[in-house]
């Protein structure tokens, strides 16, 4: 039976030989009027992204375990998704990113098929009187 | 619906950087944002220019003064920026905790007949000292090690990620249409030496080897990281290329000594007085007959004014300063300018040489979809 390393590669992880600079040299540009709003949509699609890390993972954890054999943190980290395993996982985040941003796809649809209030308002009249 | 390719397609070689399953992940996830973005979200900008009253007739000032307060159009912005920084980072992560293996593999590289020169006096010019070029933090020349090369690693894989994998497994597109595009122009050409000006890694470098394997290939640019990755990977890649520190402004070859001239995606990341030095060099250069092209994505004046304001993205989202005016470029007056017969000077459109990318691609040029056309815009010359 494998020997089930649970050290060297996690350790390794977190050990950078380097550190490069964060932020491109220039101006960041402004998106919208309170520039928190900017912050917090950078945070909210980075965060998007960890939580696709953390399925991925997920997805390796239980594929390794379906083999029956005893697995570590170190086979985790080195397991090479086939391209049948690639395919699904991109189908996955295809899916995951119609979902995160649904609201984005909203405003795609209302370009698609443009109602304005005035429209509601005329709805909530023409329930209110008849 | 797949469409945009796993990021493990890119070609292997030593020099790339080997992602645990995480980072993988993570730069899979770019990828996909990225996809995303050009697919889904990017193509409703135009039901949101027709909203605000926009029409095909207006050119690309009054789209964007149109678009410019809209916040539909504001958040796709928004969001692809985002999208380049997050690209950076997941690239950057596997480089700096492997950096000493990359550099450990790369002492065992057996050589391949190619070369590097580096010239540690050589100005890093103006233009990619201002701002790091399409947000790349350290830019192409930033150098954080002792014999750095990570901006090279970094650029490599991150190109991969930013085309979506659309310019082929060793992101040598634009490369192998531009060759495609001499065979159809210059069937005769048979040159002998050739230069790659501002070659970057050498993904548009290499397939010149293979192409005119009585050439030899000489590759120049400014970033000394860029040029020992790129002499690593050629030669690891078994592809001799003579790589040298200099500026396409000036450069110390002789005068004369080049049959062929190319540059990809190098004139929007100069100036408008360094893209004429360039072109005077180029003349310089040649021998009667020689030819000289230059690979972009199209001219302003060759798209609808929509188009242009979306491809125009870069100029002022994605630290491409020079991006705007090099689109404007006019092909005649810059060889007359530079020393070449205008009538001689051409512009053209070559369907792109990758045909695995086509079912993913959304044949349109815009903003963070490089490579999505399916096809690349030269212009050039003949001495």
């Amino acid at each position: 039976m494998a020997v089930v390393d649970n050290g060297t590669f996690g350790e390794r992880r977190l050990k950078m030989v380097l550190e490069l600079p964060r932020k491109s040299k220039g101006h960041r540009p402004k998106y919208f009027e309170d520039a928190a709003i900017d912050r917090v949509l950078a945070i909210t699609l980075s965060l998007a992204g960890e939580v696709s890390v953390l399925r991925d993972r997920i997805d390796t954890i239980e594929r390794l375990s379906s083999l029956g054999k005893p697995f570590g943190p170190v086979d985790v980290d080195s397991f090479e998704p086939s391209a049948e395993i690639a395919t699904d996982r991109e189908r996955w985040r295809a899916n995951y990113l119609e979902q995160v941003l649904l609201v984005i796809q909203q405003d795609v649809d209302d370009l698609k098929r443009p109602h304005s209030a005035h429209s509601y308002e005329a709805a909530v009249k023409s329930v209110e009187n008849t | 619906m797949v469409e945009s390719g796993s990021v493990q397609n890119q070609t292997p070689h030593t020099m790339l950087a080997q992602s645990s399953g995480d980072e993988l992940a993570r730069q899979e996830y770019v990828k996909s944002l990225k996809f995303h973005l050009a697919s889904k979200v990017s193509p409703a900008n135009a039901l949101a220019f027709a909203a605000q009253g926009g029409k095909p007739e207006d050119d690309r000032h009054e789209v964007a003064r149109l678009l410019k307060n809209n916040p539909f159009y504001n958040t796709w912005s928004a969001m692809l920026r985002t999208s380049q920084e997050l690209m950076w980072r997941s690239v950057q992560l596997p480089i700096e905790r492997t950096f000493d293996e990359i550099k450990d593999r790369s002492k065992k590289i057996v050589p391949a007949g190619g070369s590097l020169s580096l010239d540690p006096e050589l100005e890093i010019p103006a233009y990619h000292r201002h701002v790091d070029i399409h947000c790349m933090p350290g830019g192409y020349h930033g150098e954080f090690a002792e014999e750095d090369f990570s901006s090279g690693a970094i650029y490599d894989r991150a190109v991969y990620l930013y085309a979506m994998g659309r310019m082929g497994p060793e992101n040598s597109d634009i490369g192998d249409t531009l060759i495609n595009l001499l065979r159809d122009r210059f069937p005769d050409l048979r040159p002998l030496r050739i230069l790659d000006m501002g070659c970057s890694v050498g993904h548009s470098t290499l397939p010149y080897v293979d192409a005119f394997p009585e050439a030899e290939v000489h590759a120049i640019d400014v970033a000394a990281p860029m040029l020992r990755y790129a002499h690593a990977r050629a030669e690891n890649l078994g592809k001799p290329v003579h790589f040298s520190q200099q500026n396409a402004e000036h450069t110390n070859f002789e005068e004369g000594s080049f049959d062929l001239i190319v540059s990809h995606i190098l004139v929007h990341e100069t100036s408008h007085h360094a893209s004429r030095k360039i072109m005077r060099e180029c003349r310089r250069l040649l021998r009667p007959g020689g030819v000289v092209v230059h690979g972009e994505t199209p001219p302003y004046r060759d798209l609808p004014g929509f188009d242009a304001f979306m491809l125009d993205w870069d100029t002022r989202n994605n630290n491409e300063p020079y991006w705007g005016a090099s689109h404007e470029i006019d092909v005649p007056s810059i060889c007359e300018e530079s020393g070449f017969d205008p009538a001689k000077a051409f512009e053209s459109y070559q369907l792109s040489a990758f045909d695995a990318a086509e079912a993913k691609r959304t044949r349109k040029f815009q903003g963070g979809d490089f490579g999505g056309g399916g096809q690349w815009y030269f212009w050039g010359t003949q001495a």
